[in-house]
């Protein structure tokens, strides 16, 4: 079932364009992610949702039902699209106890006293915090403002929770255990949820859809297996995953879902291309840093390299290497020796793509 | 935590909510038209009656530019442009001079007494001009206290106060302060230490670093103040009025004071066409100020750090500069405040005669047995409370509509409400007696103090604003966001968030707003009509009829008032109008 649709949504801010053209359509249910670097339009695009900023072209509708249409110039306010809401800030009501903040939403819904402090309770408990009830938001800790912020969102029974990088401000451990615990109470509570963030970890391990989005353009979408393991452009490569991109390359050979490309000094790398690419044209390879390693593999490219220096990990060792003017990392248990040498790619793991004037622009 | 289902199933989801009329929309129109109103309503008459030929409320008037060519065929304008011009700059140098020094050296330095200086160097702020131009004259006038007392010891005048040197010199000490808070918080308290330590590891000693690094980053405050304190000179009545006056010393201000409530057929052309040329003259300093600001971030070293920067030792210099500060102070401010003080106690004041052989306490026992003056107290304190409360409400919703609304016209409303500040009070004044003659619906206002209610929220707004907006820029737009996005309408939103978040903010601008009130004379001298006396218009036309004594005692008065107010919210509100 649909409920979410998005249809070409452009928000400008004078000539350029903070979102351009967007289209994306959410399943009921479903925990979508939107997953860019910063600046690429995750929060423009959550708030036109939310209804708190006009885009000014496009469409937005939730269960059949227009929220937002620049044609006809209808936009629905936020209190009435009733989506729940967990912003980056948590956006906390200094001067309101937590269960008032929680409690508001109900409150302005009329809901009876008893029914809204049973609701409220359940909401506090859900999120472990039922014995902070009376403190004031200044009173508790990052991670308990954070769940306060959770548990106002979703207290009123929204069709549609909308969450902005929530996590960020949480130190590492507190951030892995609340993914997991926001990730039961969506279940739990069977809501969809449009989730922002632009840690791949995050998006890589909540979702069941993920949104890949650079410059306000949608560069992918797909499961988090899709993206990862089969990224259709050099972006969702290097962003999920970072893979290396090397350039200065161009398409020697097609055949079948296979390339090669040769570099300037003739070598020649064999690898699988998702897009199609033509023999002469310039192109990119993407290889991840722990596909690339500095001893010999049975079905592998080779290529002479320059060993730079390598650094100590813990589990293994990243180690820089020049291919040409091109640097490379590599993940390795045994480091090779600084100078020259060669390293091994797998043919599978080597992905080319074409190198259009879009793909440099999005490979900074 | 969450590891367990603690509610059974999925939660039924609620029904979207219907939508509920919202009023969110009637109400931004309506703040916007009321404060549209309040602005437009003074202008309007006031450009009408530049361009028609006789007085706005006589029929049958034609359009003309004839009264320009009065104005600036008359051979007095030459000469009065030029005496403003002279008295203004005067004005400026003294009260830039002295609030960046003292800026300089009670922010920055380990003067000693520093806190004892800055609070009395505040004194002027809450005094009125006129108040604080009477002591001057009472101390320091051709037949004042000190003046005749060294005149006897010296054998003659050793100045002459009625000049224009005396009127700058006067105006000049009482807008100090001014200066010293724009340059004090703008600059001296946010200036990062580490730019003045660096200058001392060069080897710069304390005046040179305070020459070299602190002031040139004091220049936006200091260009900023000088433009507000040359408005205030230009607009400034009772210091030329009192000073200028026996001199026939004639500025804008007296010359507009003069035309329209002294002459006996006030000539309203020539009259609305001056008001023009005030106006004209306060928006081009406020622009040129804009120009000069345009660059600013140049100076822009703030680095938010809440600590304190570290104190410069000035070691040697300590003493002779407190000597020079405090004796400044003592002769500048002290005295002449104390002379009010002293005149409102005595039959007469002369060196001759040792005061206490004349104490009295007639003055005020004649100030308390008038009917009018007792009437001008208690009306002084309704109009100031309500202005003051009506005010701060307008700002803050103003503020709320610029700040947190998506009105379409919230641009045109921020002009509007910040467009008082090229309105002289005068003429803000002067412009409401001409809306209610002309709006046959403002009429019945002309017998109300309503009338001065309005009038002083109109010629304040921007004032208060000044006190809410910078407090709303502070609060997170996330939070009434939160707010729209659990239910709230946008007017609920303000309400329930935004507000309660303005307290303080609102009770400062009250504060601010009521002392400002409670002093001011200048707004309601064209409103004025028996029954309607506030303390200051009373005071000017005591004052006019030579009532030195019982002027004084209604200057002291008020003087009390003000001080006990000020004690009274810093100790129930909390409210602090600086550090
Ligand atoms: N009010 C505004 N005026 C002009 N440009 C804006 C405004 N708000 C956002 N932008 C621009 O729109 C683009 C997208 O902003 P947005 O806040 O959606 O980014 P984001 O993906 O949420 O980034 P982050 O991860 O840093 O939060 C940015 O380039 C930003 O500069
Ligand atoms: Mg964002």
């Amino acid at each position: 079932m649909t409920d979410l649709v998005l249809s070409d949504l452009t928000r400008s801010y004078g000539a350029t364009n903070a979102i351009d053209n967007i289209n994306i359509t959410v399943g009921a249910g479903e925990f979508l992610t939107l997953l860019g670097p910063s600046g690429c339009g995750k929060s423009t695009t959550l708030a036109a949702i939310a209804g708190l900023d006009q885009p000014t072209h496009g469409r937005i509708s939730f269960a059949g039902r227009t929220l937002f249409d620049a044609a006809s110039k209808t936009s629905l306010p936020p209190e009435a699209r009733g989506f729940g809401v967990v912003f980056q800030s948590y956006a906390l009501w200094p001067h309101m106890t937590v269960d008032d903040n929680v409690g508001l939403s109900l409150r302005l819904r009329k809901v009876a006293a008893p029914e809204r402090n049973r609701r409220v309770g359940e909401a506090l408990d859900l999120v472990g915090l039922t014995a902070y009830a009376k403190r004031y938001p200044g009173e508790l800790s990052g991670g308990q403002q954070q769940r306060v912020a959770l548990a106002r969102a979703v207290v009123f029974r929204p069709a549609l929770l909308l969450l902005d990088e929530p996590l960020s401000n949480l130190d590492a451990q507190l951030r892995q255990e609340a993914r997991i615990w926001l990730k039961s109470i969506q279940r739990e509570l069977g809501l969809t949820a449009i989730y922002v963030t632009h840690d791949q970890e995050e998006a890589l391990s909540m979702s069941d859809r993920i949104v890949v989005m650079r410059g306000g353009h949608i560069i992918q979408m797909g499961t988090p297996q899709d993206i990862y393991e089969r990224p259709v452009h050099p972006f969702s490569a290097s962003f999920i995953g970072s893979a290396n991109l090397i350039t200065g390359g161009s398409v020697s050979e097609v055949f079948g879902g296979q390339a090669a490309i040769a570099f300037g000094d003739g070598q020649v790398l064999r690898g699988h291309a998702p897009l199609p690419v033509h023999p002469g044209s310039p192109a990119l390879v993407a290889v991840r840093p722990q596909n690339i390693q500095p001893t010999e593999g049975a079905d592998e490219n080779r290529l002479l390299v320059r060993f730079g220096a390598a650094n100590y990990l813990g589990d293994r060792f990243e180690q820089e290497a020049f291919l040409g003017e091109c640097r490379l990392r590599l993940q390795t248990i045994r480091p090779a020796p600084e100078g020259q040498g060669a390293i091994w790619i797998d043919h599978a793991d080597a992905l080319i793509f074409p190198l259009d004037d879009r793909a440099k622009d999005k490979t900074r | 935590m969450g590891s367990s289902p603690r509610i059974s199933s999925a939660m039924p989801q609620e029904a979207p909510q219907t939508v509920l009329p919202d009023y969110s929309r009637l109400i931004q129109l309506l703040i916007f038209v009321v404060t549209a109103i309040l602005m437009l309503a003074p202008a309007i008459p006031i450009a009408v009656q530049v361009f028609i030929d006789r007085p706005l409320y006589s029929d049958g008037w034609i359009f003309t530019f004839a009264n320009f060519g009065k104005l600036f065929g008359s051979a007095q304008l030459a000469s009065v442009l030029g005496t403003t011009a002279v008295f203004s700059v005067i004005t400026v140098v003294i009260a830039q001079v002295g609030g960046v020094a003292a800026a300089l050296f009670l922010g920055r330095t380990d003067l000693p007494g520093r806190h004892l200086i800055g609070g009395v160097l505040m004194w002027p702020l809450y005094l009125s001009h006129l108040i604080f131009g009477m002591g001057w004259v009472i101390m320091y006038g051709p037949s004042g206290f000190l003046t005749q007392w060294l005149a006897r010891i010296l054998g003659g005048a050793p100045w002459n106060l009625y000049s224009l040197a005396g009127m700058g010199i006067v105006a000049g000490v009482s807008q100090i302060p001014l200066a010293y808070l724009y340059c004090l918080y703008g600059a001296v308290r946010s200036v990062d230490p580490t730019l003045e330590h660096a200058a001392r590891t060069v080897g710069a000693r304390p005046l040179s670093v305070l020459a070299h690094v602190t002031l040139p980053l004091m220049i936006p405050s200091i260009i900023t103040s000088a433009a507000l304190n040359l408005v205030i000179a230009v607009e400034t009545l009772s210091i030329p009025l009192f000073i200028g006056g026996p001199a026939r010393i004639e500025t804008l201000s007296t010359f507009l004071y003069h035309q329209g409530i002294a002459a006996s057929d006030p000539d309203h052309g020539l009259i609305a066409a001056s008001s023009l040329l005030l106006v004209v003259l306060v928006a081009a300093t406020l622009f040129v100020q804009r120009l000069l600001l345009k660059n600013s971030h140049r100076y822009e070293t703030v680095k938010g750090k809440g600590s304190r920067p570290a104190l410069l030792k000035l070691g040697n210099l300590k003493w002779p500069l407190v000597i020079i500060m405090g004796a400044s102070l003592f002769f500048f401010v002290i005295v002449p405040v104390f002379g009010v003080v002293l005149r409102a106690f005595t039959t007469f004041l002369s060196p001759l005669v040792a005061p206490w052989t004349t104490l009295t306490l007639k003055n005020f026992n004649t100030l308390l047995t008038s009917e009018t003056f007792v009437r001008a107290i208690r009306n002084t304190f309704f109009v100031s409370f309500f202005s003051a409360a009506s005010g701060t409400i307008l700002a803050t919703m103003v503020a709320l509509l610029i700040q947190r609304s998506d009105f379409p016209f919230k641009r045109t409303l921020e002009a509007l409400a910040y467009s008082p500040r090229v309105i002289p009070g005068l003429i803000t004044g002067l412009g409401i007696f001409y809306a209610t003659v002309i709006f046959s619906p403002m009429g019945w206002l002309r017998g109300s103090l309503w009338i001065l209610v309005l009038a002083y929220v109109m010629a304040t707004l921007p004032l208060a604003l000044g006190a809410i907006q910078p407090a709303v820029i502070q609060i997170s737009a996330d939070l009434d966001k939160a707010a729209r996005t659990v239910g709230a309408s946008w007017s609920r939103s303000m309400r329930i968030v935004m507000v309660p978040l303005l307290r303080s903010a609102m009770l400062g601008s009250f504060t601010l707003l009521f002392i400002f009130h409670l002093k001011s004379y200048i707004i309601a001298i064209f409103l004025i009509v028996p029954g309607l006396e506030v303390m200051g218009v009373t005071m000017l036309s005591l004052w006019t009829n030579g009532d030195v004594g019982v002027t004084a005692a209604f200057a002291t008065l008020q003087m009390v008032l003000i001080a006990l107010f000020l004690v009274a919210t810093r100790l129930v509100f909390r409210v602090k109008l600086y550090d």
